[in-house]
């Protein structure tokens, strides 16, 4: 029998945890150390955590899932700064990174003197978080990029995340870290590819955005029915900084990202848009939770999902602000199509508002393709199965203007639209 | 052209539709009046073949072939154009091309050749040219944002490159200005001719003004209780629904 056969209990990975705390230098052994103690308490995350209640990621790790499908391809980049990690692990060779000065998780994490010491396990800091604390306590791989001020990184930091055969399934999983600074006015687009399939992996992302920074971050997650993933998005935005966030998202046995950010001056602003396509009885969690600390920031949600078969689709989103708030602008929209009978999905839109001159506003609808709208391309001769998916396409297609630039956007419609290839039976079908 | 016979039809179990028969021959431009709730919008749909719209006896032949038979897309690519009282709004779905998409899926069900993207967008110019539909229009999300003489210049449009054998306007008029009425009747005039029928259904002869029909039938609890010609309309607007249906019954 392969590894397959050993789940990911608990036990080992506290036992993996103490080993890589006994075996590092003291900045980084104290703060694992920390991160394991209030893990060790938790344990991995249950339904009876509020914020888990529709994501079981202990229930997904109990069993090894079944089931293969092919991968899908990386979209190609030309002249991007790109970091392949095959595996979870860096691969050096193929990797171009070294341009643009970025480094090595694993570099800054043996360096006893680093300048990152006390940047890693900063960024919004999340002290209770489960998964969090699983990735800062295993964390072995990934890459620091540091954007000195006004500094314009013309072409993409393209983060290429390949999984493939037993290697990309170790039950006890792989763990990474990005750490992105950009100081004062710099700009920079973050590409993250997600294809094949992991047996579990943390992938968690640290974004500081300095007055007046901009990033762009698109993820384009398109890994396998059987993966299992969880990701979260750490940010925080001073003064006049933009993050403009785009993720799309085909889920997986295990699938949930989380954006987390915090807005912590005047004028920062930060809009996410997202695009779910769930089928084949896959899971997809996409959660924010925005916090506005600053007085007038900004924030943009627009989520769309089409769950095809028995998938189920979550969206939480949380809008927090915070009483020196004042002036907030925060707005939130979700709708999903809903293309057979047995998809589900988990709508959770939550707002915490603590100051009191703020506009905060949240949407969300769920239902099938309109019936009105199918009779009339029919009565124009288009046949129902063809209708069918030019209103899925149409409804799509609304979310992916938000992405400026063309070429992104030409690659993200491109894996649209193969979804909706792939999947034109359960698009066409009628029930 | 398109013969219906004793047709009934219900919607949520409910007859709606009581009997219709109507004969439209090639050419001819047929206007069917009547109260709210006769049946015209039922008429419409049962004859587009909306979902919903169930027709429980009766016959409808359209050049000579049971139509109830066929799904509504069939029945569009025979020849049937329904105009709608409410165009929907598609977001994400440009006019052009949806109208590209149209007009190709007809072709494809007649077994004819589509057209490419330059023949189709010359044919589109030229057609929307006439109705004073401008190129910014074509580019928008179909319908979305449109105002109510967009609309329905927008369905005029897809009834002049579809070219129907059959076309259903369904209170084409609700909505309208008399400006935008008048560009509006004058795209289905141009539209007139010996191998094209027309079914005007509305609620006022305003409408009739401008499309003159060769026939006027009036519509009461789901059947014809009146046909004349175009001085019936006259006749109804002067004396009232009550009056004409009354001496009717």
């Amino acid at each position: 029998m392969s590894g397959m056969s050993e789940t990911t209990s608990l036990n080992r990975l506290l036992d993996r945890m103490a080993a890589y705390e006994r075996d590092t230098v003291p900045w980084l052994g104290a703060l694992r150390e920390e991160a394991r103690t209030i893990f060790a308490g938790s344990g991995l995350p249950t339904r009876r955590i509020e914020a888990w209640k529709y994501s079981d990621l202990s229930r997904a790790l109990a069993h090894t899932p079944e089931g293969t499908s092919p991968a899908r391809p990386a979209p190609v980049l030309p002249g991007a700064h790109l970091a392949v990690f095959k595996n979870g692990v860096l691969d050096e060779a193929q990797s171009t990174i070294a341009e643009i000065g970025a480094v090595p998780l694993r570099q800054v994490l043996a360096d006893p003197a680093t300048p990152f010491a006390n940047k890693i396990g900063q960024v919004n800091p999340q002290k209770n978080h489960v998964l969090l604390n699983l990735n800062t306590a295993l964390m072995e791989d990934g890459i620091v990029v540091h954007v000195p001020a006004h500094t314009k990184l013309t072409a993409p930091l393209y983060l290429r995340y390949e999984w493939e055969g037993e290697e990309a399934r170790i039950p006890d999983g792989r763990h990474l870290r990005i750490l992105i600074l950009l100081d004062e006015g710099a700009e920079a687009t973050l590409v993250e590819s997600h294809t094949g399939t992991p047996g579990f992996s943390t992938i968690v992302n640290e974004v500081r955005l300095a007055t007046g920074a901009r990033l762009t971050h698109v993820r384009l997650d398109r890994l396998g029915t059987a993966s299992r993933q969880s990701a979260i998005t750490l940010g925080e935005l001073a003064s006049a900084a933009h993050y403009d966030g785009f993720y799309l998202s085909e889920g997986g046995r295990f699938s949930r990202h989380e954006a987390l950010l915090e807005l912590t001056e005047k004028d920062a602003q930060a809009q996410l848009d997202g695009i779910f396509l769930v089928a084949d009885g896959r899971h997809c969690d996409n959660t924010t939770v925005i916090t506005h600390a600053g007085p007038e920031t900004a924030s943009r949600q627009s989520f769309r999902g089409v769950l095809a078969g028995d998938s189920r689709g979550v969206y939480q989103g949380c809008i927090r602000v915070r009483p020196d708030a004042q002036m907030t602008d925060a707005r939130q929209m979700s709708r999903t199509l809903l293309l057979s009978r047995q998809a589900e999905i988990a709508i959770k839109p939550e707002l915490e508002i603590l100051a009191d001159n703020v506009k905060c506003s949240h949407g969300a609808t769920a239902g099938e393709l309109d019936s009105a709208a199918l009779f009339f391309l029919r009565a124009r001769g288009i046949p129902e199965a063809e209708a069918r998916a030019l209103l899925v396409e149409g409804f799509l297609s609304e979310v992916l203007e938000a992405i400026e630039s063309e070429s992104l956007r030409a690659c993200v419609a491109a894996a649209v639209s193969d979804w909706l290839t792939i999947h034109s039976g359960e698009i066409s079908h009628v029930e | 052209m398109l013969e219906i016979e004793d047709l009934h039809a219900s919607v949520q179990g409910k007859e709606i539709l009581k009997g219709l028969s109507l004969k439209v021959g090639a050419g001819e431009v047929h206007a069917i009046m009547g109260p709210n709730g006769a049946g015209k919008s039922t008429t419409s749909y049962a004859l587009a073949g909306r979902d919903g719209y169930d027709v429980t006896s009766g016959q409808v032949r359209f050049k000579g072939e049971d139509l109830l038979a066929l799904k509504p897309e069939e029945r569009a690519a025979k020849g049937i154009f329904l105009a709608f009282q409410y165009p929907l709004e598609i977001p994400g779905v440009s006019t052009l091309n949806f109208l590209k998409t149209a007009v190709n899926a007809q072709a494809k069900l007649r077994g004819e050749p589509v057209l490419d993207a330059v023949q189709f967008l010359r044919v589109v110019r030229e057609a929307a040219k006439l109705l004073n539909v401008s190129e910014e229009m074509l580019k928008r999300p179909l319908n979305v944002g449109f105002s109510g003489g967009e609309k329905k210049r927008n369905e005029v449009l897809q009834m002049a490159l579809l070219k129907p054998a059959l076309a259903i306007l369904d209170e084409t008029d609700s909505g309208l200005d008399i400006d935008a009425l008048k560009l509006v009747a004058e795209g289905v005039n141009a539209l007139r001719a010996p191998d094209r029928s027309f079914l005007v259904i509305t609620h006022y002869q305003r409408l009739l003004d401008y499309i003159v029909p060769d026939f006027v039938h009036i519509l009461a609890d789901g059947r014809i209780v009146r046909s004349g010609d175009k001085s019936l309309a006259l006749r109804l607007e002067e004396q009232g629904y009550d009056a004409l249906i009354g001496k009717a019954a």
